[in-house]
């Protein structure tokens, strides 16, 4: 029989939700996306499965917590940073729970509590961590705009500001260009700052508020110095951090308005005001919906407006597409510490482009475009990778396009 | 020797089973307000044989062994503290789509609703609709607790479109029903009501109390091309009830609903009962039988009302669109439980029994104001012959005397309703006590199966209150 069963409970985040726990009403409808077969919503309850990972399990602990029948400890931690933040589970929920707010009073109390993860605390912390270099690559923050030949943006007061983000700066660096490279040809008059900092989405995921906070305050302030007010974004993971998260995290609204740049395009396309070069030959692509995109910020159809506007490029849907679309797995800091997790539901989206016929996987998130791209060459897939702002400069017919 | 840990570790993997509290304390109540007890150990089998050896491990270790499927029901699943939890959850896979012989054989964890969608994808469908948990709930849990489908009328009740099953008995035995059973054919499955006794029927309903349904092989039916609705009010509830009844006696509806209490569908206070009226047939038909069903309501003084909330319903199968609110609309943004109680009656008693329910709630009303209590439903789904009532009252989830309350009352209304003419479809630990007492001679006799099976008491104990009643109570540590 195993020991320690129950421990006082103390006051915490999660109490200040008590009467949020106490709705869910056990229904499980987060556990599955029955509506389009047998598939399980969330990757850390299909790669570790108990009900514990699963949403409602994970309401299950912040009962017993807010109850005082167990305490915070590692395993309960380990449950709940394993979480993607896809947000699967308050799509359908029967009581339109915000889930993920429960599962971010239980990083901040695990936070406070020391409780991180090694992996995370060292990411974060650590030497060359997000702490000191102000980005999740341990890469030197004054190589931030290494991307960018031409310089003649970069502080320079404008209305429309482009937020590069970690990933793109470091990364996936071809993300960057492709974006700056769109702005300019459609004519917008944009800035970029020398000293942006991460988003502060990692502190968020860590449960670490405060120093997401400092971290949104010294990009924001620089922005509001210039004059911006439009930020574009081509990662969902920073432009939800920034236009969903920040407002609450700062306690004001922003002076600017946070947009995803297919959102740009998909509009001028809309108009008429943008076309695009046919592809030769043509190609079959599926596009997957990133959860941040999709799940948090309610955008799925600009990407699907801007394919159908690209002559030779036909669509296939996979069949969890939409709010249905299953995580790539890399969400959340899961690739830190739990890539079991992570590996296999990378492995089972990729399966399910691939079983569409399609040529190329497209995807609109430079964290499902790495995981995507990892587990193409690990699988010696047949199906190429792409991020949709690629096609689209590729393709974009404009003075001055690539040819 | 060995630990019971490391025995069942020996049979599913480490990775599938648990002694972990964090995990433990997931697997303890079902959606309803009775507490349950934390198991010792999470076990998750994903095959026959696996769940053969737990229980034969069970057996030697004499450790009581609770079966989990999603734990969607709202009466109890009496779990025990210092069980092993069998969670078949992952036994999930549709095994064959025999269109041949029109059945479909899932594995117990299978999804009800997501076995439906691979079925409609081929133009086909489950006998039955799912019931009211059917986006999550498991298709070996409707079986063992016989659960009804929405709707219920002409296609029966989910045991009736059940050909066979496998079954793992309490000592290990892997048996299978039906046509299932000739050992020598190989185990086909095609017809129920062979090869002697009806056994299909005896875990129907069972609970997991006699055996493990590892197994089902479940009726299929092509989809009907056409779907017709209508929606009617009633000035009074005993004429929607005589319009029910003589809709039944023509056969004119596919699915039949009444409302008879709780909040009125928003825009229609004026009446004081409803009818849904859903009709799928060939197109010809569908209208002929839903002009059948509209002639029978108007000659009962049935007023037609937008049938949209009816589509809608019929649709989405949420309960609220019924009364034309959306899902949210009964519960709110409160912390409310819900302990049900519901059964089946002659369609005649449904006035009687909507009566005594009204009255009750106006000699309770100062009680009812106090721990605010609120009728959620007095609703009917009437079946082929018969009606099946649910009673719905919300308590306050946050509040010890009105929950206290609340589970009294469901005993009360369970006990009352049982001795007048109701007899519940499916029966968990919460009622057990208060149905089965009553059933006489019938309930010796289902003592005597379960004590024949299951001599030591090991399988989902206390569930159906089939053993001596010292042991039958669930110890509870965690409400």
């Amino acid at each position: 029989m195993p020991d320690n069963e129950s421990k006082p409970a103390q006051a915490r985040h999660i109490d200040a939700l008590r009467d949020i726990v106490y709705q869910c009403n056990r229904c499980a409808q987060c556990l599955d996306f029955s509506t389009i077969g047998q598939a399980v919503k969330c990757p850390a309850y299909r790669g570790r499965p108990f009900e514990s990972y699963a949403s409602r399990g994970k309401f299950t602990l912040a009962r017993a917590l807010v109850d005082g029948v167990l305490d915070y400890d590692a395993d309960l931690a380990e449950r709940i940073y394993s979480c993607t933040e896809c947000r699967g589970c308050a799509q359908n929920c029967f009581k339109y729970l915000d889930t993920t707010a429960i599962f971010t009073a239980m990083k901040e109390d695990l936070a406070e509590r020391d409780l991180i993860p090694a992996p995370y605390a060292e990411a974060l912390e650590g030497e060359a961590g997000l702490d000191e270099t102000h980005n999740v690559y341990r890469a030197p923050h004054a190589e931030r705009l290494a991307w960018l030949a031409d310089r003649r943006r970069v502080d320079r007061p404008a209305e429309t500001a482009f937020f590069v983000g970690c990933s793109s700066a470091y990364a996936r660096q071809n993300m960057a260009i492709d974006t700056a490279n769109t702005l300019e040809r459609l004519g917008v008059d944009w800035t970029i700052l020398s000293d942006e900092w991460c988003c502060g989405h990692p502190y968020l995921a860590a449960g670490e508020t405060e120093k997401a906070r400092q971290s949104l305050e010294h990009t924001i302030a620089q922005y509001e110095k210039l004059g911006v007010k439009r930020v574009v974004f081509n990662c969902p993971g920073c432009l939800k951090t920034f236009k969903h998260d920040a407002p609450k995290v700062l306690g004001r609204r922003l002076s600017f308005e946070p947009v995803h740049i297919l959102e740009e395009i998909a509009y001028l396309a809309e108009k008429g005001e943008l076309t695009f070069k046919p592809v030769a030959p043509k190609i079959t692509v599926t596009y997957h919906d990133s959860c941040t995109l999709g799940r948090w910020l309610g955008i799925y159809e600009a990407p699907r407006q801007v394919l159908r506007h690209i002559p030779g490029v036909a669509l296939r849907e996979m069949p969890r597409n939409r709010g249905n679309a299953y995580c790539c797995g890399a969400g959340g800091l899961i690739r830190y510490a739990y890539t079991d997790i992570s590996d296999r539901a990378g492995v089972e989206r990729l399966r399910e482009a691939e079983d569409t016929g399609a040529d190329v996987l497209l995807t609109s998130c430079p964290a499902c475009l790495m995981q995507f791209q990892q587990t193409r060459n690990k699988l010696r897939s047949h199906i190429r990778v792409m991020d949709i702002t690629e096609l689209i400069w590729r393709q974009v017919d404009l003075p001055g396009g690539p040819e | 020797m060995t630990t019971l840990l490391e025995s069942l570790t020996a049979v599913c993997g480490a990775e599938r089973v648990s002694d972990k509290l964090v995990d433990r304390i997931c697997y303890t109540r079902d959606c309803g307000p009775s507490p349950g007890g934390i198991p010792d150990y999470i076990v998750r089998p994903t095959s026959t044989e696996e769940v053969a050896r737990v229980l034969k491990i069970a057996r030697e270790r004499q450790t009581p062994v609770f079966i989990w499927g999603r734990s969607t029901t709202f009466i109890g699943n009496g779990i025990r503290q210092g069980c092993i939890l069998l969670a078949l959850d992952m036994m999930n896979k549709i095994e064959k789509i025999d269109l041949d012989n029109k059945v479909v054989v899932v594995q117990p964890g299978a999804v009800w609703h997501a076995v439906d969608v691979e079925l409609n994808k081929l133009g086909w469908e489950l006998a039955v609709p799912g019931p009211g948990g059917m986006f999550s709930c498991t298709v070996g849990g409707s079986v063992a607790y016989n659960a009804v489908p929405h709707g219920l009328a002409g296609y029966g009740m989910t045991g009736d479109n059940v050909v066979g099953l496998e079954v793992v008995l309490p000592d290990g035995a892997v048996i299978h029903t039906g046509s299932g059973s000739n050992f020598a054919a190989g185990n086909q499955h095609f017809e129920r009501y062979s090869n002697g006794p009806d056994l299909t029927g005896l875990f129907i309903g069972s609970c997991g109390t006699l055996g493990v349904i590892t197994k089902v092989i479940f009726r299929i039916r092509r989809m009907p091309p056409a779907e017709a609705f209508a929606f009617y009010g009633f000035d009074t509830y005993p004429q929607a009830v005589d319009a029910a009844h003589a809709i039944q006696r023509q056969d004119a509806a596919t699915h039949l609903v009444g409302l008879f209490g709780g909040p009125k569908p928003a825009g229609y206070e004026q009446y004081d009962g409803f009818l849904h009226v859903i009709v799928r047939d060939a197109h010809a038909a569908a209208q002929e039988r839903l002009r059948v069903a509209q002639a029978v309501c108007e000659s009962f003084g049935g007023h037609p009302l937008d049938s949209t909330a009816t589509r809608r319903y019929w649709t989405e199968h949420m309960y609220s669109w019924l009364r034309n609110m959306p899902p949210d609309f009964y519960y709110g943004n409160r912390p409310f439980m819900c302990p049900e109680v519901a059964g089946f009656l002659p369609t005649e008693a449904v006035k009687d029994a909507i009566a005594y329910l009204r009255n009750d709630a106006i000699e309770h009303a100062e009680e009812f104001k106090r721990y605010d209590i609120r009728i959620k439903c007095y609703d009917v789904y009437f079946s082929r012959n018969a009606a099946f009532l649910w009673i719905d009252t919300l308590y306050p989830e946050l509040d010890p005397e009105a929950w206290k309350y609340g589970l009294a009352l469901r005993s009360r209304y369970t006990d009352e309703l049982c001795r007048r003419y109701m007899s519940p479809g499916g029966i968990l630990q919460a009622i057990a006590p208060e149905v089965m007492t009553k059933l006489g001679p019938t309930f010796e006799l289902l003592k005597l199966l379960k004590r024949s099976l299951d001599p030591h008491y090991l399988l989902n104990p206390g569930v159906l209150y089939l053993q001596p009643e010292a042991e039958a109570t669930p110890e509870v540590s965690h409400a």
